[in-house]
């Protein structure tokens, strides 16, 4: 591995000022990705600016006007078993335990498999169904982007090299809500071949409020099925409502062929798992 | 090649080294403390041959930065036996005849140890879990997991 300079900065601006000055440096939250690339020599920074010495930025915060705040440097662990995830947003932590094994789950952190920019990665397809916005601060200033709006391509979003991300937001959902992560892997808990999360919210009459889907592994980056909300928002939902959602799924979809599955297959994948995620999600609604 | 001097917390007991901040707990737990227990198998964090606990939690020690742990607590499969007295889980893994080659055993009874503490009566698929970041190509795991189930019984 390549030689780099360490620092434990004190504070934020001494993250963000060291990162306008210093274009190849990194941060580093978990490693578990970061590190990995680095001992493949497919990264080599000039530094690693070490995130978890910084107070702060690992809250999990709930508020019922403006929802709920996940600090970067929560660990999967710290998602999967938080309460406050565990009551207002169950989905994420379902995420959380289908990703990797335990030793990753106790590195890892929410925002570096955010800004990894892995498209099969598992959080962003929950994070994209509960409609998430991502606060991404430099010394230049801070701005909001939607976590659909976030990735570009395999392994690259909008993250300037000067940028770090600070918080995920989620916005309140209406009552009765409910959310499903499904992961189709061939060895449990490895990188998704294709994964749907689905979250749905029905009112006291079992209308649509709130609809949202994530597709992860199925592209270049996580997909938003924009349509969603259209073909489902205030109507009792049927099944052909959902099998039309899955087939925007298709349309969307930019699959690759790789050594786990054909793209045909994740193309199938695709249909197979949104509907079913919506099934799913619509199922537990109902019920509550 | 600079190199910091930092204070690691090792089984209990303080090391003081000087290390360049690439090099690895792995590394220095290999070749700068002479703890060879903790294996190298993969380099990249997939195999759990390096596994090692953190703060009691399980972590692989090939792509964790030295530095990165200074001021917490490292526990590797040395520091489980109080001498001659072995601990129940390397007890259990020995008498279940979970150990072939070796090679997984340390990290195996680390995620072991770890479970255990927060959990002394898991579930089948709880110990399976558990263990799902160790990697064993010798014993297929049954055994392996019936030394877990032992284990939690003592």
């Amino acid at each position: 591995m390549r030689y780099f300079e360490y620092l434990e900065p004190k504070d934020l601006n001494e993250v963000c000022q060291f990162l306008s000055q210093n274009e190849q440096a990194k941060v580093l939250a978990g490693g578990a990705s970061l590190v990995v690339l680095q001992r493949n020599n497919l990264i080599q920074p000039s530094h690693l600016v070490n995130l978890k010495t910084i107070p702060g930025l690992d809250q999990i915060e709930w508020d019922d006007r403006q929802g709920l705040r996940i600090g970067p440097l929560n660990r999967h662990r710290d998602i999967l078993y938080s309460p406050v995830i565990q009551k207002h947003c169950p989905v994420l932590a379902e995420a959380a335990s289908k990703i990797a094994t335990p030793p990753i789950r106790s590195m890892g952190t929410i925002g570096g498999n955010v800004c990894h920019g892995e498209p099969a990665a598992d959080f962003p397809p929950a994070l994209i169904a509960l409609g998430a916005k991502l606060k991404l601060v430099s010394a230049d200033g801070e701005r909001i982007v939607p976590i659909e709006a976030f990735f570009v391509d395999y392994y690259e979003t909008v993250l300037a090299p000067n940028e770090v991300l600070t918080e995920i937001a989620i916005p309140p959902l209406p009552p009765r809500s409910s959310g499903i992560y499904l992961k189709l892997d061939k060895i449990t808990n490895s990188v998704a071949i294709a994964g749907a999360a689905a979250v749905v919210s029905l009112d006291e009459a079992g209308t649509c409020t709130y609809a949202g889907v994530g597709l992860g592994g199925v592209a270049s980056t996580p997909l938003k099925i924009e349509k969603t909300k259209e073909i489902l928002m205030g109507k009792k939902v049927k099944e052909t409502d959902l099998e039309q959602v899955a087939k925007e799924a298709q349309t969307i979809c930019n699959p690759m062929t790789n050594i786990y599955a054909s793209a045909d297959y994740r193309r199938e994948m695709a249909y197979v798992l949104t509907k079913r995620a919506l099934q799913e999600a619509l199922k537990k609604a109902y019920t509550l | 090649m600079e190199k910091r001097e930092i204070e690691l917390n090792v089984n209990g007991n303080t090391y003081s080294i000087a290390v360049p901040p690439q090099r690895t707990l792995l590394e220095v737990l290999r070749e700068d403390l002479g703890l060879t227990g903790t294996k190298e198998g993969c380099s990249e964090g997939e195999c759990g041959v390096c596994t090692v606990l953190l703060d009691g939690l399980p972590v692989r020690s090939c792509i964790l930065f030295a530095v990165d742990v200074r001021g917490r607590k490292v526990t590797t499969i040395e520091g489980l036996a109080e001498r001659e007295k072995l601990h129940p889980i390397q007890k259990a893994f020995i008498e279940q005849g979970a150990i072939q080659c070796g090679f997984c055993t340390p990290g195996m009874i680390l995620s072991t140890k770890s479970l255990l503490d927060s959990n002394p009566s898991p579930s089948e698929e709880e110990i399976r879990v558990a263990i799902s970041g160790n990697l064993c190509r010798c014993t297929g795991y049954q055994k392996i997991i019936k030394a877990i189930r032992t284990a939690s019984r003592t």
